[in-house]
């Protein structure tokens, strides 16, 4: 009796708690995505203005966050930071998700195809992840679209091998394999059944990617091959203040609060949306 | 169990014959060219050019490709532009900090994760699992970069306990050696623990669910000697995974870390080579660093075969 | 000892010392042992003296290899495996110079002429102020063991300097030990490479049987003495982390420290901060071969908008760090003037509007080319980026790495400006800025005549004179734009003692008190 109450508790504790999981990681996600998009009316000018004579001031009521080594509005650039940070994490999620299905569906249910995808698959996932994108970024010159690029290619296999491994699954469903006895042509097997199968492993997968990506920003531009340093980014504030940090500690302390406090409401989102989608998996990672 | 073995090798040849490609297509893209950094920076390009000659940079790339690959299956990887000496050697010499570092980060990691990751899945669903799982998924939205900052000024410049960076004077003795990885490789435990902690949690989840565990609780064993002795044992297995592909990324991984506290590591002389354009040592590295992962799975798989005689089938 | 019971023993015996006329830093009794590490900017790309003008491979190398002259206080030119200055005739055609006899390379073997030439050669092969000094001259020979000839064409002042310096330098190995790459590193210096560790050290060990001068020390010139044992040169590329390393007494001495840091090394018992004066100067280079900026009124607008107070202030924080100056060489230096430099520092966007339309300049992007791993090349390029946006130029800031710049650098057809650095060379005519053959590519036919002129004239009192017409040139033609001049900070254990300031930092002569 107790043990059945207790069982019972838990469940509703659970639900709650996930509930809540996914309320406060959306809010606050939103919360970053609006200051990004209106950041023009959330702060007193632009970002990249210059006051030589005001440099390293510590927060005070005209500059919240204080100002930087160029005399720079520290608040300004954090919320402007946001666009490249969440834009780069956001564009690279997209970007993956769309190369990893398609990689990952050809490979699953084309054996033919399978052979050597796996292959180059498996081989790039062979790299640490930051290693691959700093030989790329390096390669392509720092830039917006080549840090995108570079994290793309990073995670399309990662998203690609889980698709891969769901096609192979799904397409030995009972009712897959009838439609296919029924004559249906592979293309509208992939469309109507598998595709329709991956949506919530894939939503949950990019969200992930957006979270990772954004790490992955970050300490690029911290080892100096990011999208620029002279448009704010999270990171790059960081990488910039690290000389400062004895004089001038607010300076990479905001920054890092704003990537850890970002990524973690995409985390809990990640996390919830597992759950709530996809309730067989609501026991695992 | 031979046919499963030459198939998985056969495999492994073909995924190492794809990393060394795509190595030498992404190091040799790079712009910029080591010969004008060797030069410096008040040179001519004529003098740029004549290095460029030395150094057999000048040939096209398809014959620099086949020179290397030759090479390559005499085993040898190489001479560094820069260091003056074959590729193998300086990674030998930069293998020991690194080595040691992951060894250490994924020990650490592990005395973290596994007893969170147990506690959380015996309470599961309670406030000890949610705060268990909140505290890893807080750790893992720490950018590795700046915990080791907060880590350098609280514990090495506020008080000085641990050296700022390095990795001790020319002759150190492996106590100091080993004294300043300790900064280090608390960051990327801490940060690798969260992925173990969350693992080890769902393993031994599934585990308790199965029959044997039932039946065990059915003989009356006592709660803790069920999960002990019983559940950890066979939630092991994929536990032992995770920690062995986390064990073989970090071996190439630690860049970040190894650069913020100017460790010389494997990770530091890839992005030193990058920077320079060490076109051997970026490609050597790279390709080892690959290959290790690549070895790792594949000796995982077989461990499980092993294990799992189901395996072998698929 | 502390600095404090240094200072006032050095108080007591200022006065003896004066009228004694001796040098107070050696007032202390040297000693002869020890270690010390030295933490540099980075690992040096190679240890070969010859390939690179790289300043900190220079710096190492010249405990280990060395050239027939050097500079001496003030810049001047001394000799050093030369016995003497060169007898020069044949109205400056004909340098005959006579070498120290018994002098040793590290091998115990004893340096000839036939090294000498020898090592001519391999300059002439390996290196680029090789080539140019080859330029000029038709002739090295050895009328005997001990003395060499050098024939020119014309008359080349710079010759000396070209010989005295210690990157690209004109060092003088064994003739048998001429291979390139080098494989062995000998010389005839105070030090011997001892271990090189890459990215961890490079040990530098006394060579005990190093055959000194015995002329008086004046700046790398004179007498040489390895009183340390070991020198070990750490690469710690991160600045904060040598500012760190030098606090806590685990580096000897540091060179080239954010000035951020000076504070914090003030009143410390352990350690002193070495500030050097003028160490360089950094400048906006610009491309005078391909590109916009070959239109030179548009040069002139863009020098006209700068503000180099700003850039300045942006990248060494304080006046303790840098000195607003025009003039091409600081003050105290032979080629010191102040010829022109009234353009200097216009701060005037609108008469660079003005000069813009003039040059016919509609908004084209301009490709500035910078890098984050030198920090004061970034600040500067971006505080000008945004003053000369402010004036209406479109300026295309690139900022890549160290490697990539310097490639692009080489490529006329990629980029209009790029920051780079420049020391206070001896001579002139061999910083990047005046030479034709090197990124920059300044020529025009006023710089023919007046640095033409100016090389052939080998009376230095004369060249001092004539370097004001040189620099008033560079002011109205802005082949590039000088920035300021700067200040570097460097950490000094109080152990290490008889350091000498200087722009290459040398350890012999200097010891640890223990």
């Amino acid at each position: 009796m107790t043990t059945a109450i207790l069982s019972g508790l838990r469940v509703g504790f659970a639900h709650a708690m996930r509930r809540s999981t996914l309320t406060i990681g959306l809010t606050v996600l939103a919360v970053f995505v609006l200051a990004a998009i209106f950041a023009p009316l959330l702060t007193p000018g632009p970002p990249d203005v210059l006051d030589i004579g005001r440099r390293m001031r510590p927060p005070s009521s005209d500059h919240w966050m204080g100002t930087d080594e160029f005399g720079r509005d520290v608040y300004t650039r954090l919320v402007y930071g946001g666009r490249l940070s969440l834009g780069i994490g956001a564009m690279t999620a997209f970007f993956s998700a769309i190369f990893g299905v398609t990689l990952g569906l050809l490979a699953g249910f084309f054996p033919v195809l399978d052979r050597t995808l796996s292959r180059v698959i498996d081989a790039m996932m062979a790299f640490p992840d930051i290693l691959l994108a700093i030989a790329l970024v390096a390669a392509l010159n720092p830039s917006v679209a080549n840090v995108v690029l570079a994290l793309t290619v990073v995670y399309t296999p990662r998203i690609a091998r889980t698709v891969r491994a769901s096609t192979l699954v799904i397409r030995e469903l009972p009712y897959v394999e009838a439609a296919r006895a029924l004559g249906v042509s592979s293309g509208r097997i992939l469309r109507v059944h598998v595709l329709r199968n991956l949506v919530s492993p894939i939503i949950v997968q990019g969200t992930f990617v957006f979270a990772y990506a954004m790490l992955a920003e970050a300490s690029l531009s911290f080892l100096g091959v990011g999208a620029s340093p002279e448009r704010p980014s999270w990171g790059t504030m960081i990488s910039a203040a690290r000389s400062y940090y004895r004089q001038a500690d607010w300076l990479a302390l905001y920054p890092g609060l704003a990537i850890m406090i970002a990524v973690l409401s995409l985390q809990m989102v990640g996390d919830a949306l597992r759950d709530v989608l996809d309730p067989k998996l609501r026991r695992s990672v | 169990m031979i046919g499963f073995l030459a198939h998985r090798l056969g495999d492994m040849l073909a995924i190492l014959i794809v990393v060394a490609v795509m190595v030498f297509v992404v190091v040799r893209v790079l712009p910029g060219d080591p010969a004008t950094i060797l030069v410096g920076d008040n040179a001519s390009p004529e003098a740029a050019a004549l290095m460029r000659e030395t150094l057999g940079l000048d040939e096209p790339i398809p014959v620099q490709f086949l020179i290397w690959a030759r090479n390559l299956l005499r085993g040898d990887l190489g001479q560094s532009i820069f260091l003056g000496e074959p590729v193998l050697t300086v990674l030998a010499q930069r293998a020991e900090p690194t080595l040691f570092l992951t060894l250490m980060a994924v020990m650490i990691s592990v005395l973290i994760a596994l007893p969170a990751g147990i506690v959380a899945a015996v309470f599961r669903n309670t406030v000890i699992d949610r705060a268990v799982l909140a505290f890893a998924m807080m750790i893992a939205s720490v950018p590795s970069f700046w915990l080791g900052l907060i880590f350098i000024s609280t514990f090495a410049v506020a008080h000085p306990w641990f050296p700022v960076s390095g990795y001790g004077a020319p002759g150190a003795s492996l106590a100091e050696r080993l004294h300043c990885l300790v900064l280090p490789a608390l960051v990327l435990g801490l940060i690798k623990s969260a992925l173990i902690t969350r693992f080890t949690r769902s393993s031994m989840l599934d585990v308790l669910h199965e029959d044997f565990i039932l039946t065990c609780r059915a003989k009356g064993l006592g709660e803790w000697a069920v999960i002990m002795k019983h559940a950890l044992r066979s939630a092991f297995i994929p536990i032992l995974t995770i920690i062995g592909l986390g064990l073989a990324l970090l071996l190439g991984g630690a860049i970040v870390t190894e650069t913020v506290f100017a460790l010389p590591g494997v990770g530091n002389l890839v992005v030193s080579a990058v920077l320079r354009r060490d076109y051997p040592v970026i490609q050597g590295a790279l390709l080892v660093i690959a290959s290790v992962y690549v070895i790792v799975n594949v000796a995982i798989d077989l461990l499980y075969a092993l294990v799992d005689p189901r395996v072998r089938l698929r | 000892m502390s600095m404090r019971t240094k200072f006032l023993r050095l108080a007591l015996l200022g006065s003896v010392v004066a009228s004694l006329g001796l040098d107070p830093a050696l007032a202390q009794e040297p000693k002869r042992g020890g270690t010390i590490t030295v933490a540099t900017v980075g690992e040096p790309t190679t240890l070969d003296p010859m390939v690179t003008t790289a300043d900190l491979v220079g710096a190492i190398t010249m405990h280990v290899f060395e050239t027939l002259y050097t500079f001496g206080d003030g810049l001047t030119i001394v000799p050093l495996l030369a016995e003497s200055d060169p007898i020069i005739t044949d109205g400056g055609k004909t340098y005959t110079i006579k070498l120290r006899q018994g002098v040793k390379f590290h091998d115990g073997s004893v340096m000839t002429s036939a090294d000498v030439l020898a090592s001519f050669d391999r300059w002439k092969a390996v290196a680029d102020r090789g080539k140019t000094a080859w330029s000029y001259l038709t002739s090295v020979t050895a009328p005997d063991a001990h003395t060499i000839e050098l024939k020119l064409k014309e008359p080349y002042a710079p010759l000396l300097a070209l010989l005295s310096l210690n990157n690209n330098a004109a060092a003088i190995m064994p003739a048998s030990n001429q291979a390139n790459p080098m494989t062995k590193y000998i010389g005839t210096g105070p030090y011997t490479i001892k271990e090189r560790r890459p990215d961890q050290f490079v040990v530098l060990a006394r060579f005990p049987d190093y055959t000194p001068r015995s002329d008086k020390p004046t700046g790398y010139g004179g007498r040489r003495t390895a009183y340390i044992d070991e020198i070990r040169y750490v690469p710690v590329p991160d600045p904060n982390t040598r500012v760190e390393g030098s606090l806590s007494g685990q580096y000897d001495y540091a060179d080239s420290l954010p000035v951020a840091a000076m504070p914090r090394l003030q009143g410390q018992k352990e350690v002193t901060p070495v500030l050097q004066k003028n160490f360089g100067y950094p400048t906006i280079s610009i491309n005078n071969k391909g590109g916009l900026l070959t239109n030179m009124t548009l040069r002139q607008a863009l020098f006209a908008a700068v503000n180099n107070e700003d850039m300045l202030k942006a990248a060494f924080g304080s006046t303790e760090f840098y000195t607003l100056s025009g003039s091409l060489y600081p003050e105290g230096f032979r080629f010191h003037t102040k010829e022109g430099i009234e353009a200097f520092n216009q701060n005037n966007p609108a008469k660079a509007r003005e000069l813009a339309a003039k040059a016919g300049y509609k908004g084209e992007p301009i490709r500035f080319l910078t890098t984050t791993q030198f920090d004061h090349f970034y600040k500067i390029a971006l505080v000008a980026t945004e003053t000369w946006r402010k004036a209406g130029f479109n300026i295309d800031l690139q900022v890549v790495d160290w490697g990539t710049l310097l490639t692009r650098r080489n490529n006329p057809a990629l980029y209009e400006m790029s920051t780079v650095g420049a020391p206070f060379l001896a001579e002139p005519s061999l910083t990047f800025t005046a030479g034709s053959e090197r990124p920059g590519w300044w020529s025009s036919e006023a710089k023919d005549r007046v640095v033409g002129a100016f090389n052939a004239e080998s009376d230095p009192a004369k060249r001092a004179a004539m370097f004001g017409q040189v620099q008033k040139l560079i002011y109205a033609e802005v082949p590039y734009i000088k920035v300021g001049d700067y200040n570097v900070l460097r950490a000094k254990s109080n152990r290490l003692q008889g350091v000498i300031p200087s722009s290459w930092s040398y350890f012999w002569n200097a010891w640890v008190d223990k």
